[in-house]
């Protein structure tokens, strides 16, 4: 039985990744993250994070991505001529400007950065995105007791990623974690995350055969899909980054059904 | 690597027999036509078909109270198994996670095991193939290995609805089923953990309400002693006698060469005649 279509090797860089993001989370000062949380805002679908006043330390940032570029490169050798010379394009002013571009999913500004300075497209995302997570999870840890519910539709209460992961969890309770700044709320079993649909005749369940861990929720209003992972049938509980990874064939499958990861309700003005 | 146990509370266990479901729908087994048992328990006991039988006990307290006890039964994965030790085929063994499993390709259906298990949870199961000939393979529970393998807890574990079975680190489940003794001797005076030392502890460790006896599980279980004159001296004497046996032949034809290729050379320096 294998689990996931991942190879190993990239898992075992992803698990990496995570441990040093956890230790580089220890390392924040938490008096830089100062949030402000508004419940009004937040119910009309703002994330925590807009409304959250973080004082980066730049050359903490600058030195994560050096590490990630150290990381890389010890587990494929071939991407050190890719990743060399990274460094030296990125200043204070740069840096600032991808933790600000990547807080907001811009990523046409990486693309154009990638073709300005003839890096590979995933380059210069990739390690901001990287870099950025362990103040995300930082705020994530800190708003989390505020965090009860998300607003259909709007992604992650605290950082906006978009939702499409479930867990279940003790008494079958459905839990929807955020692999991006690992955020997690309760949802209602029987209802569509993009667009609040919980009429049970339009929910529909994708399985896949021999994979007796997950199942594919998909609406049938909105035509967006949420991948459900068992995990109390786990010895050790993944981290929602590694299950939506280990995932990733379920994503294919829905998308290949004809659902996608953002539901957009047809015929809404 | 880490070793797993799985932890087995009869005191929590309600009889629901979905851990048995929960087996033969993982791996794939048949059912199995039995006899009424005159009670609810469904099969007498294991078989190769069967892994696991939730066993259901009458039986009169100290009190003179008639109670319903009920057991998970299934393969212990003896630290010192001794189906691993009679194997003459080296069929069975431990994985990484201290689990005991059966390489079906090796396996003769010798039967050696199911002699020599000493919770008799081994069973034979006839084949037969295309052309009619029936061959033999021996059969049990395997905790699940290919789900372990993938970070998963076992079928039987994930089912359980009462919490009665749980699977974790080795050192974690032996304090907890420690600490849930203390809990219920005041209600199950014979209460103990079943993790017999007699077969160096098992994988899976039980709490039981009463003496093992009353579950019909030895009280002090061992590994046959021919088991451990087989595998731990029969059998390497055996290897290092073919070794030697091997070694005498080969020195035999290394020197026998030498010394012919020095008699050839020395009778050549004695004025052989060459045929040239």
């Amino acid at each position: 039985m294998t689990l996931s279509v991942v190879s190993k090797e990239y898992q075992n860089l992803q698990k990496e990744i995570i441990r040093h993001q956890e230790q580089w989370k220890q390392m924040i000062d938490r008096e830089t993250i100062k949030p402000h949380l508004d419940q009004a805002v937040m119910a009309t679908g703002v994330p925590a994070v807009a409304l959250t006043t973080i004082d980066f330390n730049i050359s903490l940032f600058l030195q994560w991505v050096d590490e990630i570029i150290t990381i890389l490169v010890k587990n494929n050798p071939e991407l050190e001529q890719k990743l060399a010379g990274i460094s030296s394009l990125l200043d204070e002013e740069t840096a600032i400007r991808w933790i600000e571009e990547a807080s907001s999913f811009h990523q046409a500004y990486f693309e154009k950065f990638a073709a300005c300075h003839r890096l590979e497209q995933w380059i210069p995302s990739f390690l901001a995105e990287t870099a950025l997570r362990p103040y995300l999870q930082l705020t994530a840890e800190m708003v989390q007791p505020e965090i009860h519910h998300a607003v259909p539709g709007a992604g992650c209460p605290v950082c906006g990623e978009p939702v499409r992961l479930a867990s279940l969890e003790e008494d079958g309770k459905k839990v929807i974690p955020c692999p991006r700044c690992l955020a997690h709320w309760q949802a209602k079993r029987l209802e569509c995350s993009h667009c609040g649909n919980d009429d049970h005749k339009k929910l529909q369940y994708l399985t896949i055969e021999g994979d007796a861990v997950s199942q594919i929720q998909v609406c049938d209003e909105c035509h967006g899909y949420m991948k459900i992972i068992d995990t109390r049938q786990y010895i050790t509980k993944p981290s929602a980054a590694l299950l939506d990874l280990n995932s990733i064939h379920l994503d294919f499958v829905a998308q290949e059904h004809g659902y996608r990861a953002v539901g957009e309700k047809i015929g809404r003005c | 690597m880490t070793k797993y146990v799985k932890y087995v509370d009869v005191t929590k266990c309600d009889g629901c027999r979905a851990c048995m479901v929960a087996c033969k729908n993982w791996n794939d087994l048949p059912a199995e036509h039995t006899d009424f048992l005159g009670s609810a328990q469904s099969h007498p006991k294991v078989t190769a078909d069967t892994w696991n039988v939730l066993q259901y006990i009458e039986h009169e307290n100290g009190k003179g109270d008639l109670e319903y006890l009920f057991r998970h039964s299934s393969c212990f994965h003896c630290t010192e198994a001794a189906c691993e030790k009679v194997c003459p085929e080296d069929a069975i063994s431990h994985t990484k996670f201290g689990t005991v499993v059966i390489d079906q390709d090796k396996c003769v259906g010798c039967g050696y095991c199911v002699q020599n298990c000493p919770f008799e949870v081994i069973s034979l199961k006839e084949y037969k193939d295309k052309n009619g000939k029936t061959y033999r393979k021996s059969q049990k529970c395997t905790m699940c290995t290919d789900r372990i393998e993938e970070g998963l807890q076992p079928a039987c574990v994930t089912t359980c609805h009462t919490g009665a079975m749980e699977f974790g680190e080795k050192e974690a489940m032996i304090k907890k089923a420690e600490q849930r003794v203390k809990e219920i001797k005041d209600r199950y005076p014979n209460a103990r953990v079943y993790n017999p030392q007699g077969v160096g502890g098992t994988h899976t460790i039980y709490v039981l309400a009463e003496k093992p006896s009353v579950y019909g599980l030895p009280e002090n279980p061992k590994v046959p002693t021919s088991a451990i004159l087989w595998k731990d001296y029969a059998q390497p004497i055996g290897k290092a006698m073919i070794g030697a046996t091997t070694m005498a032949v080969v020195g035999a034809f290394v020197t026998n060469k030498f010394f012919s290729k020095r008699a050839e050379k020395a009778e050549q320096e004695d004025g052989g005649e060459s045929h040239e």
